[in-house]
């Protein structure tokens, strides 16, 4: 297991050019790509996460430290390609159609990012059929929703209903998240969980994928 | 035993009170902060409500102190009422001074009397114009009726996409105003003028606002809605024109395009930008060559609605805090202690709090403290500091990339107009301190009711004003506003010169 200090301070300071440097130099002192995923940024972003719920950290904090996450990552990806190293979890993530906010959602995934699982990020505004075509396309165990609006949470379901018909639906868990959502309204739409935060969501998919 | 409860909502703040069913609603509601002054025995009036929704009983005292006209629109005196079934209730304590327009305007030429008015999500304002010479005959101010179906314009749509009809809501509220400022002058009056955000001219004019429930909030109907009296069931000849204006985009309405017209906008050569500090802000920017405006989701912080012990700017708010010899001082309204804090008290507060240290640029409490104390019981939370980043950075953001759009810089706009009456309220050394507005001091300048200023010089024009090109701007699509956003999100972001 390898933890570098070092990357790990930097993503928590949210200082990207450091993360990328540092990891350019812990890569080439011999470092394996997934130890230090699971050594030092899975660790590093559980901090981030925590440091947001206590109320330590904010939305800019939490951004940052997950671009920092992501600078790291950009050199590590390629190396486990070729070494045919893989995430065995893979997330697809979008807020639905008529909701045009990212904000939440990019924390949601810069969350999953950094705590090991490939996230496929679809963007805002994305229709359920685009959500069928990346489940097709990226086979993952976990697609989460987002919606900010109260008047854009039915697409929720819709999405789910268009996944049921394209006969995805048993082959994924689907999550939903945003700050009208309810676990109450998950279940009434046929979600298989809520989170109520960033950190919460990332628990919730570890669970998942344990119990699957 | 415990009695069975009678559930009652306190308008216009929104809070919800349980009362057993038959008791005495005076301690639950002083509980809440509405004032008893002749310790509830029916004699001053002072803790009179109306009734919105429900019933109660007219008791002796109330027939010695309303009118049967106040009876009949539902005043009750708070200390004699005894609930029996569900209620909602206006709360007179915690009337807000809703914003008419002084400003002096002169007559065009057009004879005969008009009504503007600027319908608010929350407030409304009418006036009587005399068309000839301009003046103002009459003011009347309500609250908008629909606020117990929701506070703000979200929930407005979503209770209409259920079923709600809220057009003969709004439209009933105004006829007794309407009743009043006409009286017995009904059949001069030959024309009507109705501003509002993009939601209230929607719901006014009964239109289908599904459009502006999801993106991309485009509307088919912005456009300019006429109306008979008859159809609208107001005393007025069937002669008169009555309009509401038409809409500039998805969420900014003819109240921005009357406030554009009330800073002189359209005709100016130096650039100047109007901003509407709300739940929803809109901003405006430009000259006579062109004019850029968007909306910006600011959420409920300058209402202070989403603040742990945010209150209305009445009895017991803090409404100011400043610094004194390094020593924090808060202003309180009325001759009361301080129980909460009203938003310029909160703008204030964070401003002092960073110039102190207490405060920290990144919007975190110095030192690891879970609290911010202001003054008595009174203080900040956490979570309220960053209720106000996620608002500031909202206005901040978005003047940023209308600035970028419209090709300019903060340097270049001669005025930045306020509209509404949080603009009059805030401190603009505070709304600087925080990064609110990132301007100088010397150029920001609270304008009041720009809408009803507005309406009243499209009331008194013989010809529709002529309108620079004025653009739309949809900030949520661009991913420029997202980054935008994050950037002001911190106090360390501001560049401006006090």
């Amino acid at each position: 297991m390898v933890r570098s200090e070092e990357l790990y301070d930097a993503i928590l300071n949210g200082d990207a050019k450091k993360a990328h440097a540092v990891t350019q130099a812990t890569l080439a002192a011999g470092a394996v790509p997934m130890d230090l995923i699971t050594g030092t940024m899975v660790p590093a972003m559980d901090e981030v996460g925590r440091l947001f719920e206590t109320e330590e950290y904010f939305v800019p904090e939490l951004l940052l430290a997950g671009r920092a996450m992501k600078s790291a990552m950009e050199l590590l990806r390629p190396l486990m390609a070729t070494s045919g190293e893989k995430l065995s979890t893979r997330v697809v993530i979008g807020t639905v159609k008529g909701d045009m906010h990212d904000i939440g959602k990019n924390l949601v995934a810069s969350m999953l990012e950094g705590s090991g699982f490939e996230v496929f990020d679809l963007g805002a505004d994305v229709s359920p059929d685009k959500f069928v075509a990346a489940v097709e396309q990226h086979t993952p165990q976990v697609v989460c929703l987002s919606a900010l609006l109260t008047v854009t949470m039915p697409a929720m379901k819709t999405t789910i209903d268009v996944l049921k018909a394209a006969g995805l639906r048993t082959r994924v868990k689907i999550l939903i998240g945003g700050a009208p959502v309810t676990g109450q309204y998950a279940k009434e739409i046929g979600a298989d969980g809520y989170s109520e935060s960033a950190s919460g969501a990332v628990s919730l998919v570890r669970q998942i994928v344990a119990g699957a | 035993m415990s009695a069975e409860k009678v559930r009652i909502q306190l308008e216009p703040s929104g809070l919800i009170v349980e009362v057993p069913r038959g008791a005495s609603l005076t301690p639950p509601l002083s509980l809440h902060g509405i004032e008893f002054p002749c310790g509830g025995t029916g004699l001053c009036g002072a803790c009179r409500v109306r009734v919105l929704t429900g019933s109660l009983t007219i008791t002796e005292q109330d027939g010695l102190l309303f009118s049967a006209e106040e009876l009949s629109i539902g005043w009750r005196l708070a200390c004699q009422a005894r609930a029996e079934a569900p209620l909602v209730l206006e709360c007179e304590q915690w009337h807000m001074d809703i914003l008419a327009d002084n400003s002096v305007l002169s007559g065009r030429g057009k004879n005969g009397l008009g009504i503007a008015i600027d319908l608010g999500t929350t407030t409304i304002a009418a006036q009587l114009v005399d068309l000839a010479t301009g003046s103002v005959l009459g003011v009347e101010t309500d609250l908008n009726a629909q606020a117990p179906i929701g506070s703000d314009v979200m929930s407005r749509i979503r209770a209409t996409l259920a079923g709600a009809d809220l057009a003969t809501v709004v439209r009933a509220v105004l006829r007794p105003m309407i009743a009043k400022l006409a009286r017995g002058r009904e059949q001069e009056i030959v024309e009507v003028v109705l501003v509002g955000n993009t939601v209230m001219h929607h719901l006014f004019s009964a239109l289908d606002v599904g459009p502006l429930s999801c993106a991309p909030f485009h509307s088919p109907n912005l456009g300019e809605q006429r109306f008979s009296a008859e159809e609208l069931g107001w005393p007025l000849p069937a002669s008169c024109r009555i309009r509401f204006v038409h809409c500039l985009g998805g969420f900014v309405g003819s109240d921005i395009l009357a406030g554009i017209l009330a800073v002189g906008m359209p005709t100016s050569e130096e650039m100047l930008a109007l901003v509407d500090l709300g739940t929803n802000g809109e901003v405006a920017i430009g000259n006579r060559h062109g004019i850029l405006c968007a909306s910006t989701a600011a959420g409920p912080a300058f209402e202070a609605a989403s603040i742990r012990m945010g209150m209305r700017a009445s009895t017991g708010a803090i409404s100011r805090v400043s610094l004194l010899h390094g020593e924090m001082r808060a202003t309180v309204i009325g001759d009361a202690g301080p129980r909460g804090i009203c938003g310029s008290g909160l703008v204030d507060a964070v401003a002092v709090g960073l110039e102190t240290g207490a405060i920290l640029a990144s919007g975190r409490i110095a030192n690891g403290a879970k609290l911010f104390p202001v003054d008595g019981p009174v203080a900040l939370y956490q979570a309220d500091i960053r209720e106000l980043q996620l608002a500031k950075a909202a206005i901040a953001a978005g003047f940023r990339l209308l600035l970028k759009g419209r090709g300019t810089n903060a340097d270049n706009l001669k005025r930045i107009h306020l509209a509404g009456a949080f603009g009059n309220y805030i401190q603009a050394e505070s709304a600087i301190g925080i990064g609110l507005l990132e301007f100088p001091k010397q150029r920001i300048v609270p304008s009041g009711n720009t809408a009803l200023h507005g309406a009243k010089m499209l009331l008194l024009a013989v010809h529709e004003p002529a309108l620079p090109r004025i653009e739309h701007v949809s900030l949520a699509a661009d991913p420029d506003f997202q980054d935008e956003f994050v950037n002001c999100m911190n106090f360390s972001a501001r560049e401006y010169i006090v």
